[in-house]
């Protein structure tokens, strides 16, 4: 989840996460020499006395100001295009858990075995138990195991929503009559926070999502108590 | 210069005729058929034409004298001409301004009325803020998160001590 004074991405709990983080630091270090160096020339701009108002052609550093920037896009694009196939790998899911976005609330489907589904709420800020996340916990958290790779089928029963939960580097759009997938693979049990991210109406910014993720034997004692 | 390269021989001869003609102070045909004109600028050091159109008699002998030999011309003559020629010397119109001592002066004026404007607004429109930011609440959430070790890794729980229970030095 997020916490106070953060500054970057929160934690990893995939690994695919893991590989995103490191993306984003390759692609913004690529954008930080760049936003410097026109910086600098905006300076050295600014800052000259020296006059030049002939016209004037500069060939060679015209050929390099074209190569160097498509060279540098593909530094980009080829990372990122691993890590696009990568999400997409085979990786045999052990359980598909369905959800549904609503105004303004996720519905949950564990069908694989029995008929288990449930509505998971926003607490309203004023039935908070002390010590609880404002805006962010819910009634029913989606419990799931964890160390073991998870299938998601998001889709939606009214207008756009988003499932999205950033320490698992997921989001995922929920539009009605269309199945999204997405798979879920924790490294470490915990909560794990995560909020609409698609506008949805008046209450679009208090539908969260809460990942429970739990040990093999809990969840199966968990799935029990719930159908 | 490329002008002198793209033109031809006849090119050449108009470009040095016209720095010829700028020096004897007659009117000259710049390159972008705009109407002479006469300015201060660093980037155009030798005008279109001089500064002084109408010369009174005193001004006229001087220029009558400028013909003859110039070390004849005293020290004053010799900046009168230059006077005549031009409006403003290289220092002066390359002097720097306090302007930006006005420009910061009010962005920091505009500034603080907008902190008066945003006290008002805190006193007078917002309602409380909610009773999650009270030092007790925050203090049971933060404990909260630390138990469920949100970001172990480089974030929250990392600045954690769990044996000695308290932050890391």
């Amino acid at each position: 989840m997020a916490y106070p004074s953060q500054l970057g991405l929160q934690d990893a709990t995939s690994p695919i996460m893991e590989e995103l983080m490191n993306f984003h630091d390759h692609t913004l270090m690529i954008v930080f020499l760049i936003s410097s160096l026109v910086l600098y020339v905006i300076t050295l701009m600014l800052t000259t006395k020296l006059t030049h108002t002939s016209t004037m052609d500069a060939q060679e550093v015209e050929t390099i100001w074209t190569i160097l920037p498509a060279v540098i896009l593909i530094l980009i694009a080829l990372p990122s295009l691993r890590i696009l196939y990568m999400m997409d790998e085979i990786n045999n899911p052990v359980l598909t858990v369905k959800t549904m976005g609503h105004q303004w609330y996720w519905s949950y489907e564990y069908t694989d075995y029995e008929d288990l589904w449930f509505d998971s709420y926003m607490i309203p800020t004023t039935d908070l138990k002390p010590g609880e996340l404002r805006l962010l916990e819910v009634d029913n958290r989606v419990v799931l195991p964890m160390e073991l790779p998870i299938r998601m089928l998001i889709s939606s029963e009214d207008v756009l929503h988003s499932w999205a939960v950033p320490s698992l580097g997921l989001k995922t759009d929920a539009i009605k009559g269309r199945l999204n997938q997405a798979t879920i693979s924790s490294n470490r049990p915990g909560l794990f926070y995560g909020q609409c991210s698609e506008i949805c109406g008046s209450n679009h910014s208090f539908m969260p999502i809460v990942l429970e993720l739990v040990n093999l034997k809990y969840f199966e004692n968990w799935s029990v108590s719930m159908v | 210069m490329l002008a002198t390269r793209a033109l031809s021989l006849i090119g050449r001869r108009a470009i040095s005729t016209s720095v010829c003609v700028r020096a004897h102070g007659s009117v000259v045909k710049s390159e972008d058929y705009a109407l002479p004109m006469y300015m201060d600028r660093r980037d155009y050091p030798l005008p279109d034409v001089a500064h002084v159109k109408l010369l009174s008699a005193s001004q006229k002998a001087l220029k009558e004298k400028e013909k003859a030999d110039w070390s004849s011309l005293s020290r004053d003559e010799k900046v009168q001409l230059y006077r005549i020629q031009f409006n403003e010397s290289f220092a002066e119109m390359n002097r720097s301004t306090n302007e930006w001592k006005t420009v910061v002066g009010l962005a920091m004026f505009f500034i603080g009325f907008t902190a008066l404007v945003l006290i008002w607004e805190k006193s007078y429109v917002y309602g409380p803020i909610p009773h999650t930011f009270d030092r007790d609440w925050v203090a049971m959430q933060t404990k909260r998160m630390l138990d469920m070790k949100a970001n172990p890794i480089q974030g929250f729980s990392a600045k954690w001590d769990y044996d000695k229970n308290e932050w890391k030095k």
